[in-house]
């Protein structure tokens, strides 16, 4: 049925973004981390007598790490819910959940959508861009795995033209590049409608709350959760003032 | 004498497997999150030309690119170099693999950057990345695929609608904040303001490239305006791409 139903110009994005090859891709993904860890971890159990590690150490270091990660990974599944609307769960699942992170992959939709005069979730939101905006993520986000298959061996024989790039750069760029990445796109994001403004601020200010909560309260969590919790609320704040 | 032999073995036996699954496994990875926007793109039938995804990834690398070759460099003296086929497939690195990886090596008594530390992390690594994929099964797969079912079409327009902005204001804050640099922050207020409200406004050409012309100009000008101290450098870069 939804083979039938591809239409570039359709709003409805759920033929692609639902499309059985999606869900394969998807679980793809995770059998390939699965594999790996099982080969990682048969790697790491053989090796441990030789770094001083008996077997109950290595799966009680299985389980720590397990435990370490439930609150980081409700967390994140607070905010891919909330994307849910916009990607569908297979390219939720394996870019937000995954791979990627909420910031990147919905900045580069974002910019992906821009580049066909289009936005985001909006009534020039249809097949078409939604198809273009999950490549862009993906193949955004390829380059950070192209590049750690790259530097990693480089950096382990101890490459000195890298090990020795001036530390400033190394603090500076990114710093530079993620600050001016994000608040210009919060910037575009006033440019769009005085409910998108709404949206904006409310979601600021519920981060600050959080993070400023977690400071002075004491509760670390709301800090891990702050991203979810803004999302949800800002939503809240614009239902409300398209309500009326 | 045997048993230096056998450690060696041991440890050497762990690089070589590593060293091949490592980035065969994150190499699998990659092909297939290729296929799946190859596929997307190009054999959906919508008709997407080849010059349309590459103008969309071009803006998208434009950037973040200079971030993506950064946080390898980055990640890696804490990491090492079998965990880093591990995190940079499974993602979340900074919020989730690498606090997983320090309370193990606390609850051992071992500080990162030895071999011992190397295996208490990658161990870590494997039982967070667990977690995580039956979290996301469960919530996201089934209960939250279902919940999406359940709620009014109003609502779900709506979600869909002011995403963006419900995503970018926090985001905004948590990076200005974990940035802890009053002086890039501001930098990057005062280009990104000229860029979205003057640069754009008179050019709408270059309205694609805003994002990316604001990146560049912000780094240029913050390398020139950093404070030229010796405490420069000592906090790694938090992470956005993972």
């Amino acid at each position: 049925m939804h083979r039938f139903a591809v239409d570039p110009g359709s709003t409805d994005i759920s033929p692609v973004s639902f499309h059985p090859v999606l869900w394969i891709c998807a679980a793809a993904v995770f059998a390939v981390i699965v594999l790996q860890s099982v080969i990682y971890l048969r790697a790491i159990r053989k090796a441990a007598s030789s770094a001083n590690l008996t077997d109950e150490q290595v799966m009680g270091s299985v389980r720590r790490g397990g435990i370490a990660a439930i609150g980081p990974s409700l967390a994140v599944a607070l905010v891919a819910i909330s994307l849910l609307p916009l990607f569908s769960t297979p390219a939720v699942l394996t870019r937000i959940g995954l791979v990627g992170s909420a910031a990147f992959d919905v900045a580069a939709a974002g910019l992906a959508a821009q580049s066909q005069g289009a936005m985001l979730g909006g009534p020039t939101y249809t097949q078409k861009v939604f198809a273009i905006g999950f490549a862009a993520m993906t193949l955004g986000g390829l380059v950070w795995m192209l590049t750690a298959l790259i530097l990693t061996p480089i950096l382990a024989k101890g490459d000195k033209t890298l090990r020795t790039v001036n530390p400033a750069i190394m603090t500076v760029v990114p710093t530079a590049a993620i600050l001016a990445a994000f608040i210009t796109l919060a910037l575009t994001e006033t440019t769009k409608s005085g409910v998108h403004v709404l949206t904006l601020l409310v979601s600021a200010a519920v981060m600050g709350l959080c993070i400023a909560g977690a400071k002075f309260l004491k509760k670390p969590w709301l800090r891990e959760w702050g991203l979810g919790i803004a999302i949800f609320v800002a939503l809240a704040a614009a239902f409300l003032a398209t309500a009326k | 004498m045997s048993s230096k032999t056998a450690t060696l073995t041991g440890l050497a036996a762990f690089d070589r497997t590593t060293s091949i699954w490592g980035p065969v496994t994150l190499g699998l990875g990659f092909l297939v999150s290729l296929a799946a926007a190859l596929f997307t793109a190009f054999g959906t039938g919508l008709g997407i030309t080849g010059h349309e995804v590459w103008t969309a990834f071009a803006i998208v690398f434009a950037t973040f690119g200079i971030i993506a070759v950064v946080e390898p460099i980055a990640y890696y003296p804490i990491l090492g170099r079998s965990a880093m086929y591990q995190a940079f497939m499974i993602g979340n690195i900074a919020n989730k693999l690498l606090p997983a990886a320090l309370i193990a090596q606390t609850d051992l008594g071992e500080k990162p950057g030895t071999r011992r530390a190397e295996l208490i992390a990658g161990a870590a690594i494997i039982g967070a990345a667990t977690v995580h994929i039956v979290t996301l099964i469960v919530f996201v797969g089934f209960l939250g695929t279902w919940l999406l079912g359940l709620l009014p079409e109003g609502l779900i327009a709506v979600a869909r609608l002011y995403i963006l902005s419900a995503v970018f204001g926090a985001v905004t804050i948590q990076a200005i904040v974990s940035m802890k640099n009053a002086r890039t922050t501001i930098i990057a207020a005062v280009v990104a303001a000229i860029v979205v409200y003057g640069v754009i406004r008179i050019a709408p050409a270059l309205t694609n490239y805003a994002t990316a012309i604001s990146v560049i100009a912000v780094i240029i000008v913050a390398w020139f305006a950093r404070k030229r101290t010796a405490t420069d450098a000592t906090e790694a870069p938090a992470s956005i791409g993972h």
